[in-house]
């Protein structure tokens, strides 16, 4: 009897924790954003930020943001959604506050959590005139009217509502701010990498919940998307490997490595569909950081 | 003492085979990673030309641009049959499932080191090298939002177009192309 009463006490209890959950709203809802964007300076940040990259199925020649090749991870496989004008298929109904939401914040305009493989945690100190100059990059995209296919995700991961659990748990904030007694172009660089450029995602390890582990950052990491490992970047790391600064701005650029070879995997599409783009300047910012040199 | 031997001759070891990967390969696979090693030795001669930190010398751009191309297009094609042993290969078997757009890169390659060296006598473009002034990206970073946000990206210019290019615009485009294949037809030893 007792027993039985527990028991289904524990079960409506958690049934009860459930639909909080499920209910309990993440993020916030920014103050409306009413700048004017710069579509140019937007276009130089969606290079950076690998929204070009990821969005796009170069692969297939498929159209600028239109949807890109599907990333396979060990929690299954994500389309990356298609960021056109389009009404009907990508954001054409969306509002700028809608776009700041999902972008730095990681929920959806329906209040859904949407996967870390969008890697959105970077983008959370991007400022309201970052968000505007993007927003304003986005409306010169040619509108295509067909939808990325869905997620093929298998259950548990299928439950978006878990993402709330997992957001609280492991969400980490950017550290972007700058550093006092550092040099200009070395808080430029911290300012890219460690925020918009996200070189973490792919080279910080992830623990079994797909979550960064901050303890280890930049050490290298295995199961990227498509079985993808990297190497370690920590400054030891580089420096081990022969990279001075001068090379590694130079790798940014053209994907050349110091021995001749040429980047592969991931890293391949990092720099032709996005540090390529980048200013001189700000290649050579990231190289001082990376290597945390004075700049 | 002896650990210290040991130590010094495992890392030499270690050294050697790093700069012999392809060590243990044998037949076409041994042939396709040895002709992948001359391109590279290609590029790393070509590189610090273009960077601008030696002199800048015509004649050796054009003769390793005509090293890359005698190794790219049908040549490489043929070093990679989708029935030989893949014994001891880094090629992804994703390679043999499109391998259309393995070929098209290929022939790209032999396309872009012909418009090498057709453009080495142009010598360097801007005065920073790189991506600056008139290479074919540089529109990117001007008015034309529309190429910026992922439009058309030049990388299938004819040799003809690349050789009124600056030498190091169409170096760019040839190790892009090096990286594009990489990125889903090869993984990374270790
Ligand atoms: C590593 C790949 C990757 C990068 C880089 C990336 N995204 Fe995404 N993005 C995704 C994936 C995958 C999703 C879908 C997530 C989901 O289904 O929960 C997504 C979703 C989105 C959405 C929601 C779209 C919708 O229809 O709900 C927006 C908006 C978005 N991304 C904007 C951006 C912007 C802006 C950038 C650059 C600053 C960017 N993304 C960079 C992979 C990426
Ligand atoms: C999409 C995942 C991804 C992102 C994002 C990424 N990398 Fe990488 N990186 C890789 C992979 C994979 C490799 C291994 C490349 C190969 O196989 O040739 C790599 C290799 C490298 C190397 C070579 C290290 C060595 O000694 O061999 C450097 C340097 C590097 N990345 C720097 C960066 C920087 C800087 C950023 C941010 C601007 C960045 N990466 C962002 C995946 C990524
Ligand atoms: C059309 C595809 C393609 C192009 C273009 C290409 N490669 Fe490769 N490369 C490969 C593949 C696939 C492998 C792995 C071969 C294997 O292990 O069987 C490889 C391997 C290599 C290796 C390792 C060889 C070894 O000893 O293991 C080097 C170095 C290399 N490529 C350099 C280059 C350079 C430099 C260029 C451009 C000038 C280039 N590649 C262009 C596909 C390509």
């Amino acid at each position: 009897m007792r027993v039985l009463t527990l028991v289904s006490a524990a079960a409506g209890l958690a049934a009860l924790g459930l639909v909080a959950v499920i209910a309990w709203p993440v993020g916030s809802v920014p103050a409306p954003i009413e700048l004017t964007g710069d579509s140019q300076r937007g276009a130089y940040l969606a290079r950076a930020g690998g929204c070009i990259a990821c969005h796009t199925n170069w692969d297939e020649g498929g159209p600028p943001l239109a949807g890109g090749a599907p990333l396979e991870t060990r929690f299954g496989t994500f389309h990356p959604p298609n960021l056109t004008m389009s009404a009907s298929a990508g954001m054409g109904n969306w509002t700028i506050t809608q776009f700041a939401r999902a972008v730095r914040q990681g929920v959806s305009p329906d209040g859904a959590s949407y996967y870390p493989t969008f890697p959105y945690a970077f983008y959370a100190n991007l400022t309201d005139q970052d968000i505007a100059d993007l927003w304003a990059a986005f409306q010169t995209v040619p509108a295509v009217d067909t939808p990325a296919p869905d997620n093929e995700v298998p259950f548990p991961f299928d439950q978006r509502w878990g993402l709330k659990l997992w957001r609280a748990a492991f969400l980490p904030a950017p550290r972007t701010e700058p550093v006092e007694g550092k040099s200009d172009p070395w808080n430029q660089g911290r300012w890219l990498v460690e925020g918009v450029t996200h070189c973490g995602a792919c080279h910080t390890p992830r623990n079994i919940a797909g979550a960064r582990v901050m303890a280890q950052k930049f050490t290298g990491a295995d199961a990227l998307p498509g079985q993808d490992k990297s190497p370690a970047i920590t400054p030891d790391a580089l420096a081990e490997n022969g990279w001075t600064r001068d090379d590694l701005a130079y790798a940014l650029q053209s994907g050349i490595m110091p021995n001749g070879d040429t980047f592969g995997g991931g890293m391949g599409e990092v720099v032709r569909h996005g540090t390529s783009f980048l200013t001189d300047a700000d290649r050579r910012a990231i190289a001082t950081y990376l290597l945390d040199e004075d700049g | 003492m002896k650990i210290h031997t040991i130590l010094a001759a495992a890392t030499a070891a270690a050294i050697a085979t790093t700069a012999i990967a392809h060590e243990g390969a044998t037949g076409i696979v041994l042939e396709r990673m040895k002709a992948m090693s001359a391109m590279r030795e290609a590029v790393k001669e070509m590189t610090p030309m273009m960077r601008g930190q030696v002199q800048y010398d015509a004649d050796a751009v054009r003769a390793a641009a005509q090293t890359i191309e005698s190794h790219a297009g049908q040549a490489m094609i043929e070093l990679f049959p989708e029935d030989a042993s893949r014994e001891k290969s880094y090629a992804k078997d994703a390679l043999w499932q499109d391998f259309d757009r393995f070929a098209d890169l290929a022939m790209q390659l032999e396309t872009q080191t012909r418009g090498l060296a057709l453009a080495a006598a142009n010598g360097l473009g801007g005065d920073q090298g790189g991506s600056g002034g008139m290479m074919g990206t540089s529109s990117m970073m001007g008015q034309d939002t529309s190429a910026m946000m992922g439009g058309a990206s030049g990388d299938t210019l004819s040799a003809e177009a690349l050789a009124d290019m600056p030498a190091d615009a169409v170096f760019e485009k040839v190790s892009q192309t090096c990286s594009a294949c990489h990125t889903p037809y090869r993984t990374k030893p270790e």
